[in-house]
């Protein structure tokens, strides 16, 4: 918090009318004419930060994931996070692009520096960091007095779930990223993070990358008292949709016998942005029910 | 025998065309027009051993394919001891008819008996693996092609002439009443030449096994065959003994060149190509 | 010794083989079970919802089935095409059909499909649709007016193939970070354990398949003379290449629609199996059979066990293996190609 606190002063002081030079979240310089006032947003948690912060004026352009708040859908697509249209993005005229090294390819930051356009990179792998992701998108897009209220709103509703949790036992609990093949996140995800925060602990959590691919008997071996499903079906598509049935015939399993399967938007729990307290409400009412009666 | 096309066994030819007409729907590659058979006749008789002689263009390896079906004929009757050839299926005819190819494929990953042995096919074709009496009958034919100790090993790796007998072997094992060879010595050493003229005319003294053959080695054919087919142009030039067809003025007409035709030590005729000397 | 019993001995041999790696394959892996515990489950006298009950009987055994039918449907696809193409070299991934296959579950898994049961068997028919789409138009192409002609086929399927790689690139190109891990992981061969319900109908197809080319075999040594001379012999060659054409496809689609897309088992297991029986298709049909089913459980087994808890996919393993030896194949041929 007090890191957060500290960028945004950083960034406030560090801010000339002419010549720009900031320093992304990989530590690169980026240097701008001035405060940027036409952004593309290539990273869904950074256009949702944008957006709660009050500051979507400023951007010009996000991805087509970028899909929250239904408002910014309205706003100028440039494609996939893998591969946006160059030519759409340079259209629109833009004086920075935000990404993010999780989901977008270096190539895409090469070209548009090529193009002369500045990149900035962010990536959030903890909630402190996700924070500092807050505040530099309130520096970015002129809404520094918003960073505070919105970050302490979080950090509340984050405290109010951990003091529900606290003291209760921590459940062992299974998060299904993808079921065929198994999917799962390892320590450096952030998923083990928000799972731990809402008083469970990851059965893959000892995993030494962000996500492996499991042996379901291992994870049935290791017995979870409660299995997530993340449910990557859109309106539209019901593909990657949260199968439980295929669960059932795992007897063996508590959570099975005790019927603790859930499925979870994928959406609302994979981006560390603003969304991320009802992310964490979610998941510990699944962990916790008798915690939020 | 069916008695619709039964006819005293003596007196039937073996092979006959009768007005074949056949043509290929695209000219082969490098020539003009495309290759037609108008209306070809002839007859092979039993026992004997008849050649098919001819310029490259002529047709000869296009009669053998219409003779085993691999190719049908737009008009005309081909019959086999008296029966219509297109009245038998494929592997009826292979027990009839059995074809010595020029040489052998490649790549052939087979020993000589397992080559042999192939022959067999046409004798049960549903049989998964071959029993007892295919595998005489296979012995049997590598004895008389004396290929019996080359039978383990790879066809690869014997020689253009043992090749050639195992070839035979794999024709005889389908026990034929018709041998059908196309170009039988054309990549075999003299000597190979002189086994191979040997072999078959032994197979044709001691079995009455009929035989057809496909040669551009005029001597070759004079020397081994009864009677001749001088084939041009998808026409019967002439028909009958070799002293009869390899004749100086009808030669030089079909093959387009200056020959002079002597006598060999055997009585049989010697074409000889005169060279221009320039 | 006649064939059949040479045959027979090979088969016995093998089934030992087989049987081992089975053996091993479901005593050995992630939960660490023991095998006093394995054996239990093995035996019925397990509690139906016991740990080792459920992964020995619900995720080892479909697994240990489903890697067995896999393997033993590419390897005889394998020999059915290297016998039709009279190329030691052909594999059936290079049919297009696998790649058709894979398409089709791709889509499938970005469009997404009704729920339920359906789900596992709807991917299941995507892939078949993918593949049947790859074989026909394959097929079309290679079939000039004289018959299928092989050596255009091999050439059609290696662009069928690739452009259905590339479509799946495509797919891939729009899918969220989130779903292309899956989908990417997927794509190296996804053996898991498998309803019995599917599993059923795996083994249903694989063996019309694998049945097809057995019938088909000592035609296929015929067709080693050449296409003339086996006609002339009586093999009626055009039925004898549809037939053989269908039977691989049918076996490919099959294994990439139940466990994606895992490559080089059809190129390995006939080539080592030749060294050892010959060349005879009539030995190399059924004998790839049980080959081929034994090793691709060996190299599941190992997938599933050398990271755990974590897993490779079992097209790590086998292209690990078929790449070394596709050298050793090149290197030690006596004949050029």
């Amino acid at each position: 918090m007090i890191r957060a606190l500290a960028a945004v002063a950083l960034l406030a002081l560090a801010s000339p009318a002419h010549a720009l030079v900031l320093r992304d979240m990989l530590g690169r310089e980026v240097t701008l004419a001035g405060p940027p006032t036409r952004i593309v947003s290539l990273v869904p948690s950074v256009t949702e930060s944008a957006f709660a912060l009050g500051g979507e004026a400023r951007i010009v352009g996000v991805s087509d994931f970028c899909d929250w708040p239904p408002a910014a859908r309205a706003k100028p697509r440039v494609g996939g996070m893998v591969n946006p249209s160059l030519e759409t993005l340079v259209a629109l005229k833009p004086d920075l692009v935000v990404g993010t090294d999780e989901g977008n390819r270096e190539e895409t930051f090469v070209q548009l520096q090529r193009l002369g356009i500045p990149v900035y990179i962010v990536h959030a792998h903890r909630i402190s960091e996700m924070y500092d992701l807050i505040a530099r998108v309130g520096a970015l897009t002129g809404r520094r007095d918003a960073v505070g209220p919105l970050v302490a709103g979080i950090q509340r509703r984050i405290d109010a779930v951990r003091a529900a949790v606290k003291a209760r036992p921590a459940p062992r609990v299974l998060y299904v990223l993808w079921p065929d093949p198994l999917l799962v996140p390892g320590r450096d995800s952030h998923l083990t993070e928000m799972i731990e925060l809402a008083g469970g602990r990851s059965i893959t959590a000892g995993e030494p990358v962000s996500y492996v691919r499991f042996s379901i008997e291992a994870a049935v071996a290791r017995a979870p008292e409660v299995i997530v499903l993340a449910d990557h079906s859109t309106g539209a598509s019901t593909a990657g949709r949260a199968a439980p049935e295929k669960w059932q015939a795992l007897t063996s399993v508590p959570a099975i016998r005790a019927g603790r399967l859930y499925s979870v938007d994928l959406s609302v729990l994979h981006r560390y942005g603003p969304r991320v307290p009802e992310g964490l409400e979610l998941l510990a009412r699944m962990i916790h029910p008798e915690a939020f009666k | 025998m069916d008695p619709a096309h039964a006819e005293p066994a003596a007196l039937t030819p073996l092979v006959q065309f009768r007005d074949v007409a056949f043509a290929y729907a695209r000219p082969a590659r490098g020539r003009e027009r495309t290759f037609a058979f108008p209306g070809l006749s002839f007859t092979v008789e039993r026992g004997e051993i008849f050649g098919v002689i001819g310029p490259n263009s002529a047709g000869k390896t296009s009669l053998l394919r219409l003779l085993t079906r691999v190719l049908r004929p737009q008009r005309g009757e081909i019959r086999l001891a008296g029966r219509p050839v297109g009245d038998l299926a494929p592997w009826a005819l292979a027990r009839e008819v059995a074809m010595v190819p020029q040489e052998a494929p490649r790549p052939f990953p087979f020993t000589v008996e397992q080559l042999v042995l192939m022959g067999r096919y046409p004798h049960a074709p549903g049989r998964f693996f071959e029993d007892a009496a295919d595998i005489t009958a296979a012995r049997a034919a590598m004895a008389a092609t004396e290929t019996l100790a080359l039978a383990p090993l790879p066809l690869e790796q014997l020689s253009g002439g043992e090749r050639q007998r195992a070839l035979l072997a794999r024709a005889l094992a389908q026990e034929p009443r018709l041998l059908v060879l196309d170009e039988p010595t054309a990549h075999l050493d003299l000597r190979y030449q002189a086994e191979t003229a040997a072999l078959l005319r032994g197979l044709n003294r001691e079995r009455g096994m009929t035989i057809l053959l496909v040669s551009h080695d005029l001597n070759l054919a004079a020397e081994l065959c009864d009677r001749l087919l001088l084939l041009s142009a998808g026409e019967v030039a002439r028909v009958g003994a070799a002293v009869d067809v390899l004749e100086q003025g009808l030669l030089e007409s079909v093959f387009g060149c200056h020959v002079t035709v002597d006598k060999s030590p055997s009585g049989r005729p010697v074409v000889q190509l005169a060279y221009e000397r320039g | 010794m006649t064939d059949a019993r040479r045959l027979a001995r090979a088969l016995a041999a093998l089934s030992l083989v087989l049987l081992a790696v089975g053996v091993t394959a479901l005593f050995v892996g992630s939960a660490e079970l023991s095998p006093s515990a394995v054996a239990r489950a093995l035996a019925g006298r397990a509690e139906a919802s016991s740990v080792e009950a459920i992964v020995t009987l619900s995720l080892r055994l479909p697994r240990v089935a489903a890697a067995v039918l896999a393997g033993a449907a590419l390897a005889v696809a394998g020999v059915g095409f290297q016998a039709l193409t009279r190329n030691p070299l052909a594999e059936p991934s290079v049919l297009g059909v696998s790649s058709g296959a894979a398409f089709g579950v791709v889509l499938a898994q970005i469009l997404g499909l009704s729920s339920g049961i359906v789900a596992a068997l709807g991917a299941a028919v995507f892939a078949f649709a993918g593949a049947l789409l790859a074989a026909t138009i394959v097929y079309l192409v290679a079939t000039a007016p004289g018959g299928l002609a092989v050596q255009t086929l091999l050439l059609t399927g290696v662009i069928v193939g690739i452009f259905f790689s590339a479509a799946i690139t495509v797919i891939i190109s729009v899918v969220d970070f989130n779903r292309l891990t899956g989908v990417i992981h997927w794509l190296l061969g996804n053996l898991g354990p498998i309803p019995a319900a599917s599993l059923a109908l795996f083994a249903v197809l694989a063996g019309a398949g694998v049945w097809l080319i057995l019938k088909s075999a000592r035609e296929l040594n015929l067709l080693a003379l050449g296409e003339e001379a086996s006609r002339q012999l009586g093999v009626d060659a055009e039925r004898l290449k549809r037939r053989v054409f269908v039977a691989a496809a049918l076996l490919t689609g099959t294994v990439v629609a139940f466990t994606g897309p895992i490559g080089f088992v059809g190129l390995i297991v006939p080539h080592v199996l030749r060294r050892l029986v010959g060349q005879d298709n009539r030995f190399l049909v059924p004998t790839a059979a049980l080959a081929g089913g034994a090793f691709l459980l060996a190299a599941d087994t190992l997938a599933r066990n050398v990271v755990a808890p974590a897993e490779l996919s079992v097209g790590v393993i086998t292209a690990f293996c078929g790449a070394p030896f596709f050298v050793w194949i090149l290197r030690t041929r006596s004949r050029p190609l």
